[in-house]
């Protein structure tokens, strides 16, 4: 069923052969249905083939050598689980950001648009700074993700509250933006304060999640993320079919029947949940929840229904790539992940973007 | 069926502390073709948000065949109501299909993707407004025209009862506007659906409709059938305007028009007026003055006055006078040729002082000369002269044959009138 909605509708050509047998249907002119959604088709078959294929290639490398480890040896066994572990956080964190990326640039109908741009980012990491300086037990880890959510849904209250001054009813794209950027670096400045006051023990910690790293959190936390993050991307599957409503506008999408408010509202909760879950795994990596959407947009075109799995497995599988990078390229040093995927990432998705300009955001 | 498709109970709707829709009762039957029209900003788009329920009525209530509009769930609401907005803007690059099969996001479930019934509808809704060969298209690309095109499939996708078009068909070239009214009463006519359609080209709307509702200021002021609702006198108040409906000797069609003859006349009037004013209160008048197409001279000005700005800027002969200082006799002799040359007077709402009586005078010479001059009415209040000099010698003008106006569209009357009288 997934893929069924995933992929393009098929029914264009089926019913051409059942159209012969049945009651007259309305008649289809064939030379428009045929080229466009079987080229994107094939698109999407490929890339669902070729996602193994990265992921399977990350896991030959790592601080230890390129190849797989020696598996007769306990260290080989133990590296590998690492590898994995490693891929896991990669795929929830990459997948959690995308998909939150997709939600709010639907939802906003603004490229620009994204988890950082709202605020929702700066207070979720503002929540999860104050935890991780407040102490550092194991209950820590798992009120990690709760603690993020909390902050960052009370984040966007304020931006929400701050942008609806002024307005009435809906506040407009631009004052939630705006008052989105403000509350995102006050919220960054109270980060900075604490860490400029912070103890070298609490520091070190605070200073290494901030810099975004896919070091394996604890498996409770790691469960905890996953759940979260799976219940996330269902409810936004779920809403996906009314977030193309939505992209003509609020009025337009009630007209159509939507409930556009409450559409609205669960989207925001959905991607705001999946945003501060990946901040609380695995900090502040930038880049991946503004450009995977687009790109994935302009391969796929903007049907979120297939935008928002195609965006988690894209946006799982460039962070899991892109981890894989820094952990090799300077072993035994490691470069924060968030430094590879706009320096390696950008001019790839660059070129992507301008081949595809059409099919990508053209405003 | 004489259920009513569209009932408004004494509907009063707005926003935050802004009454928009103040108590509109109607009813549309089942099957008819309504045009709603109305001067901008008199709620036309209010009462359509409040009809789908987008605006919750501060009071009264609305019906869609027989049912409170706010207690039908959405889905249910748009499969009775489909509305047509003035412009649908889509920031991504969808396709026409896509963008058409939004029309039936509210009959797909929440598990389901559409079924090959739904493709069905969508098909027929894109060959019936003659989009399907642009299926593949992305929606940004088309023109206005198409694009409108595509919106009002989207909205028959939903297979309404209603349809509501927001002026969709206001900027549409004649071309597409023709298609866009033939379609639509094509569904009228076969389909028996119900059409509301706010417009602003009455002649069009005359044609097709089968009855009128005219609204002004948040009020429904009348409804009726075409002829009933087209009187001219009525549509000139309506719209601030001089109108006037003439039936087509042919066809029959009621056609709405502004008065021609008065839009020609003012290519040129060959009249000149010559504006006493100061302090900004003759930029008003030079301007209503020149759109009349009046010659306009002004003076005499002091230079850094901004009526002289406004006179520079419009190109109206003036004549000005240094900064602070009296009105010097070469001013004065400029002034009183161009007075001469001039048909009329006139003396704006100016406060009179010791340094602008001089001004006064000039207009009394002219009144004397046999010249009609026009005095703004309510001197004794702008007079800072001593001894109230200027109230004075306004009275005397007054007295000698000069005349007092008040508003400027009075005025503009006063100069029409006189000049018929006197060509």
């Amino acid at each position: 069923m997934l893929l069924s909605r995933v992929l393009p509708p098929l029914q264009v050509w089926k019913t051409e052969a059942m159209k012969q047998s049945s009651t007259p249907r309305v008649c289809r002119d064939n030379s428009f249905t045929s080229k466009q959604p079987q080229k994107a088709r094939l698109r999407i078959v490929l890339f669902l083939l070729v996602i193994p294929l990265l992921l399977a290639l990350s896991l030959l490398f790592g601080p230890s050598g390129i190849g797989l480890p020696d598996m007769n040896s306990p260290a080989g066994g133990a590296i590998l689980s690492l590898r994995y572990s490693r891929l896991l956080m990669g795929m929830m964190t990459g997948a959690a950001l995308s998909a939150s990326g997709v939600v709010f640039q639907a939802l906003l109908r603004n490229p620009l648009a994204e988890p950082y741009v709202l605020g929702v980012s700066g207070g979720a990491g503002l929540g999860a700074t104050i935890s991780i300086l407040a102490g550092s037990s194991v209950i820590l880890s798992l009120s990690l993700p709760v603690v993020a959510f909390v902050s960052a849904v009370l984040t966007l209250m304020v931006v929400y509250g701050i942008a609806r001054q002024g307005s009435s009813g809906q506040p407009s794209v631009y004052s939630l933006i705006l008052s989105g950027v403000i509350v995102s670096s006050i919220c960054s400045s109270i980060i900075m304060f604490m860490v400029s006051t912070a103890s070298v023990e609490g520091l070190h910690n605070v200073i290494w999640w901030m810099l975004g790293s896919l070091q394996p959190v604890s498996t409770g936390q790691q469960l905890l993320s996953l759940g979260l993050i799976v219940s996330a991307l269902f409810g936004i599957w779920l809403l996906s079919p009314r977030l193309n409503a939505l992209a003509l506008g609020r009025e337009m999408a009630h007209y159509q029947g939507v409930h556009a408010d409450l559409i609205i509202v669960s989207g925001l909760l959905c991607a705001t949940l999946l945003a501060a879950t990946a901040v609380s795994l695995s900090g502040m990596i930038g880049f991946v929840g503004l450009i995977v959407p687009h790109v994935m947009r302009a391969l796929f075109g903007p049907d979120n229904r297939r935008l928002v799995p195609l965006s988690a497995l894209g946006g799982g599988t460039f962070l899991v790539l892109c981890d894989a990078v820094a952990r090799t390229l300077m072993a035994p040093v490691e470069i924060p992940v968030g430094v590879v995927t706009a320096l390696a990432g950008g001019p790839f998705f660059l070129i992507i973007l301008q081949r595809r300009m059409k099919q990508a955001w053209i405003a | 069926m004489n259920e009513n498709a569209l009932t408004f109970s004494n509907v009063s709707a707005g926003y935050k502390e802004r009454v928009v829709l103040d108590g509109v009762s109607f009813a549309i039957a089942e099957g008819e073709f309504v045009s709603l029209i109305g001067p901008n900003g008199c709620g036309k788009s209010t009462l359509l948000k409040t009809a789908a329920a987008l605006l919750k009525p501060l009071s009264g209530s609305v019906a869609l065949f027989g049912q409170d509009v706010r207690h039908l769930k959405p889905a249910v609401r748009a499969s009775l109501l489909g509305v047509v907005p003035q412009k649908i803007e889509s920031p991504m690059a969808f396709t026409v299909s896509q963008i058409v099969m939004n029309g039936r996001i509210s009959s797909i479930g929440p598990w389901g993707s559409p079924s090959s019934l739904d493709h069905d509808i969508v098909e027929r809704s894109m060959i019936y407004t003659d989009v399907s060969g642009l299926r593949e298209r992305f929606f940004t690309e088309l023109s206005g025209g198409e694009q409108q095109r595509v919106a009002l499939a989207m909205v028959l996708a939903q297979e309404p009862k209603i349809i509501m078009l927001d002026e969709s068909i206001a900027h549409l070239d004649i071309n597409h506007r023709q298609e866009v009214l033939q379609i639509l009463m094509n569904l009228n006519r076969e389909k028996r659906m119900t059409i509301l359609l706010v417009s602003h080209d009455l002649t069009l709307s005359a044609g097709i409709s089968d009855r009128f509702l005219l609204m002004d200021k948040g009020s429904l002021i009348k409804a009726g059938t075409p002829a009933e609702v087209l009187q001219a006198d009525l549509l000139s108040r309506v719209y601030n305007c001089e109108l006037r409906v003439q039936q087509d000797p042919y066809t029959g069609y009621l056609q709405v028009s502004g008065a021609q003859d008065t839009l020609r006349r003012r290519r040129k009037l060959g009249k000149t007026v010559h504006v006493i004013a100061g302090g900004g209160s003759g930029l008003e008048l030079y301007r209503r003055l020149l759109i009349e197409g009046y010659e306009v001279t002004t003076g005499v000005l002091n230079r850094l006055d901004s009526d002289a700005e406004a006179a520079r800027a419009l190109n109206i002969r003036a004549v000005l006078e240094q900064p602070f200082s009296p009105v010097g006799s070469d001013a004065i002799s400029e002034a009183s040729t161009m007075i001469d040359a001039a048909d009329y007077v006139i003396l704006s709402s100016v406060p009179f002082g010791s340094g602008n009586l001089v001004n006064l005078r000039l207009a009394e010479g002219a009144l004397n000369s046999g010249k009609t001059v026009l005095l703004a009415a309510d001197i004794a209040g702008r007079d800072y002269t001593e001894g109230k000099a200027a109230l004075a010698l306004s009275k005397r003008m007054l007295s000698a044959g000069a005349v007092n106006w008040q508003t400027i569209p009075e005025l503009m009357s006063m100069l029409q009138q006189h000049h018929t009288l006197n060509p």
